[in-house]
């Protein structure tokens, strides 16, 4: 670890979650090699790279979804709250539950803005119907969508704009619960004004949540990441290549792939 | 030239399947002038004494589609689910393939596995209560369901893949389980699908001629002294189409109120058919928009 | 409560593929037991005797084939037709609504009734008697639909960026039609057609007021009161009325045979609708 900058959270803190050694194969083809990192409870970590390197596989492979994709295959461990998720007796539905997830493209169900929210969460946990509207509202509030949807929660979730999807999306994600939350390039799909939005929340929502990020945006790593991992792509697969807090990689990069894609990229 | 001979041959088309209905409906005048209404709810078809009344065929072929349909859907259903939401990419082709060659197998086929297992087997089943043979309703329609399980499977299993795997995706990721994806998710999204696969099958059955031909008994004047019991069920019957594919049909053309009788059968059939198929292809389009 | 909720569907799920699949599964494999002893070289090469308890099924197979190969001619041109009246030349929605619908429609109607419709104007009205070119005709009116349907799911996949570059070189809509979009459609044809052959090859109800008789016919000589004999049919007739063992083995012979040149007819067409479906898939 290098002292250019404080890091937020001690290094000393037990980590959240934790990849050791993880590596992905599509058939006979190698997507993700060695990948190592620890996430610490309530850090923003990133995970920065060129297109291709499979950040966003390394992101599925943190909550299973991996599992879902056929003919991939997951080696290594990934650790969470220092117990491994490939263990047999894990529930994988519980652990997805735990580490939400948001998507590059926002993904509503057909249903209503309240459905949306208490979508999964009201199939994961007893929710009396006394209770719903609070939970719809704390999870809406803590995703900065309240004041422009608490006039239409019974209307079509399809009615809002991209962004307010997206965020939609993020108050789904909350209404479960989770500790951690892992966001595919949350932002891609967004305009500018939309995507400060959902990055001041991200900001926020540090102080009760722990976030992975995948970005393909530079400047907004700068902006909100506390600690930054930088996949490139090392014969033919993707590897970490350099792993430090958010300036230090930043702005002293060691290694010459990433000197190279921060050179390309705004 | 292209443009004037495409013209050309879609009138064709068009004049044909236009005439279609209005030969029929032209042909069937006699019969509705000579029995009115009663040709519809009229019990007794005695063509030699002039006598036509539709009915035991009208429900013939409504009872022997609805089992049919009873005993098709919810194994159709399943299939489709395990094709459209378990199976592998691979596996998933294999066994759609394999449901699409069930559904090429010819009429004339299931015919002769009805006539030479299906039949005994029902008589044997159902010994207790006594049928006259092997020859009824329940094996028509036994047979009937699996000539539209393939029909109702292709589609429903169209109708799930047709919602985006984000949403599964999505769904899963909250952590909820398949079951619970595939009922909150899935379902409600494909049931237009479902229910547009459940009316073309249902065309499909009513329209079934060969193979309920060979097996139903094509006994007339048969309808049920009770609604409320299943005996009739087993007792041999007549359908619209099995009425229209016997002999019957030549020698009615001699006789203009009798070959009306008989356009009057394809008329009701063809009104019938292309109702639900109309009603079920709308269904699914809505069902994407 | 929740897993065990998981674990019964999918097994129902599982179970429901599994029966539809055994249902193929043991209907093939009981038509084959029983046919393959009747199936021998001479099996294909002798005209049925003894009201088919003896001799072969070559004049069947023949009559099969003219019927086929005449709907394949006169449905082919149509469809395409129908095609490109519904992709280019109609403009505006109703119209392609319209006949789309129609199309569906005319799918939907029970062979059955196409048959009766060949029998009052071939056979009755033009005087034809039965014959093959009564039968071709209603077959080709029955599989219209499913080549039309499959050609237009064709031109419409084709990428609309061919035909912007066709436009922007001057070319008008008939030089576009034959140079962009019937030379990337052929395939469908082809396919669309091979699964119409292979759904008509084994019908019954359509041909047997209008073209096929039992037993008699050989090549037809002209279009009046020339019938031919056919697979379905035989198999139709034999099913009816005969127990005897020896017509028995020919019957499942004939109903192998048919179930052979159906499955092998809607095989051919297979890979290249896969491919079309799993394109659209993805």
């Amino acid at each position: 670890m290098s002292d250019c900058c404080p890091s937020p959270v001690a290094a000393a803190v037990a980590p959240i979650l934790e990849a050791r050694d993880v590596s992905v194969h599509a058939g006979a083809k190698a997507l993700l090699r060695g990948v190592s990192f620890a996430v610490r409870p309530h850090q923003i970590f990133g995970i920065i790279g060129p297109s291709g390197a499979g950040k966003s596989t390394l992101l599925r492979a943190l909550n299973r979804l991996t599992d879902m994709i056929p003919g991939f295959r997951v080696k290594g461990e990934v650790r969470f709250r220092g117990a491994s998720i490939h263990a047999s007796h894990v529930d994988v539905n519980a652990l997805r539950a735990s580490i939400g997830m948001l998507f590059q493209q926002p993904v509503i169900f057909p249903a209503s803005i309240a459905e949306n929210v208490l979508f999964g969460a009201k199939r994961l946990r007893k929710i009396a119907r006394s209770e719903r509207e609070e939970v719809i509202e704390s999870a809406l509030r803590e995703a900065a969508l309240w004041d422009e949807t608490k006039d239409r929660l019974r209307t079509p979730a399809t009615s809002l704009s991209v962004g307010q999807q997206q965020r939609l999306c993020l108050a789904r994600a909350l209404a479960a619960q989770p500790e951690i939350i892992l966001m595919d390039e949350p932002t891609s799909a967004l305009d500018p004004k939309s995507t400060q939005a959902i990055e001041e929340l991200i900001v926020r929502l540090k102080e009760r949540h722990t976030i992975v990020i995948v970005t393909h945006n530079v400047a907004q790593a700068r902006r909100i990441t506390d600690w930054i991992a930088c996949l490139c792509i090392r014969d033919d697969a993707g590897e970490i290549v350099e792993s430090a807090c958010c300036d230090a990689v930043l702005d002293h990069p060691q290694c010459r792939e990433v000197i190279e894609y921060l050179a390309h990229t705004p | 030239m292209t443009r004037a001979f495409s013209w050309f041959f879609s009138l064709i088309a068009a004049a044909t399947a236009a005439l279609m209905v209005a030969l029929f409906a032209w042909q069937s005048l006699p019969v509705w002038r000579h029995e009115g209404w009663h040709y519809l709810s009229g019990t007794k078809w005695f063509f030699r004494q002039h006598q036509f009344g539709a009915w035991p065929m009208i429900y013939g072929s409504a009872v022997v589609s609805l089992i049919a349909l009873l005993l098709a859907a919810p194994l159709g259903f399943g299939a489709a689910l395990c094709t459209a939401e378990y199976l592998p990419r691979r596996l998933r082709l294999v066994v759609k393939i394999l449901i699409e060659l069930l559904a090429g197998v010819p009429s004339v086929v299931y015919g002769l596995l009805g006539i030479l297992l299906l039949r005994g087997w029902v008589y044997d089943l159902f010994a207790r209560f006594d049928p006259l043979s092997g020859d009824t309703l329940l094996t028509a329609g036994l047979l009937l369901a699996v000539m539209i399980l393939p029909t109702i499977v292709t589609l429903s299993d169209d109708a799930l893949r047709a919602i985006p795997s984000a949403q599964r995706r999505a769904a899963r990721s909250l952590g909820l389980t398949r079951a619970e994806t595939i009922f909150s998710i899935c379902i409600p999204q494909a049931a237009r699908g479902f229910g547009s696969a459940l009316l073309l099958a249902f065309g499909r059955a009513l329209g079934e001629t060969i193979a309920v031909f060979l097996v139903v008994g094509r006994q007339d004047n048969n309808v049920p002294a009770s609604w409320f019991s299943l005996r009739p069920l087993l007792e041999a019957g007549q359908t619209i189409t099995s009425k229209l594919g016997g002999s019957e049909t030549n020698i009615a053309y001699g006789d203009p109120l009798h070959w009306a009788a008989m356009a009057g059968l394809a008329i009701i059939l063809l009104l019938i058919t292309g109702a639900v198929t109309i009603l079920g292809s709308a269904f699914a389009r809505r069902s994407d928009a | 409560m929740r897993k065990a909720a998981d674990a019964v569907l999918a097994l129902f799920a599982g179970l429901c593929a599994l029966i539809a699949v055994g249902i193929l599964a043991g209907l093939v494999a009981v038509i084959a037991h029983r046919g393959a002893p009747a199936l021998s070289w001479s099996f294909f090469t002798e005209q049925i005797r003894l009201v088919g308890a003896s001799g072969g099924i070559f004049w069947n197979l023949v009559g099969t084939i003219i019927l086929l190969a005449t709907a394949f001619l006169a449905c082919t041109p149509v469809a395409i037709a129908l095609a490109l009246v519904e992709h280019v030349w109609l403009r505006g929605t109703r119209g392609r609504r319209l006949l789309r619908t129609a199309l569906y429609t005319l799918n939907g109607v029970p062979t059955i009734v196409l048959g009766l419709f060949g029998f009052l104007v071939f056979v009755q009205w033009c005087g034809w008697g039965k014959s093959w070119l009564a039968g071709g005709l209603v077959l080709a009116l029955g599989m219209l639909p499913t080549v039309t349907i499959s050609l237009l799911e064709r031109l419409k996949s084709i990428p609309s960026k061919y035909l912007e570059a066709a436009a922007s070189l001057g070319l008008n809509r008939t030089q576009i039609v034959w140079s962009v979009l019937l030379p990337q459609a052929w395939g469908s044809v082809i396919t669309g057609s091979l699964l119409g052959l292979a759904r008509s090859a084994g019908e019954t109800a359509p041909i047997m007021f209008t073209a096929t008789i039992f037993a008699g016919a050989t090549l037809p000589h002209g279009i009046k009161d020339s019938p031919v004999l056919s697979l379905p049919y035989h198999i139709f007739i034999l099913a009816q009325d005969s127990f005897d063992p020896a017509v028995g083995s020919k019957l499942w012979g004939a109903a192998l045979v048919l179930l052979g040149l159906v499955f092998l007819l809607s095989l051919i067409a297979l890979p290249s609708r896969l491919r079309l479906h799993e394109e659209a898939d993805v």
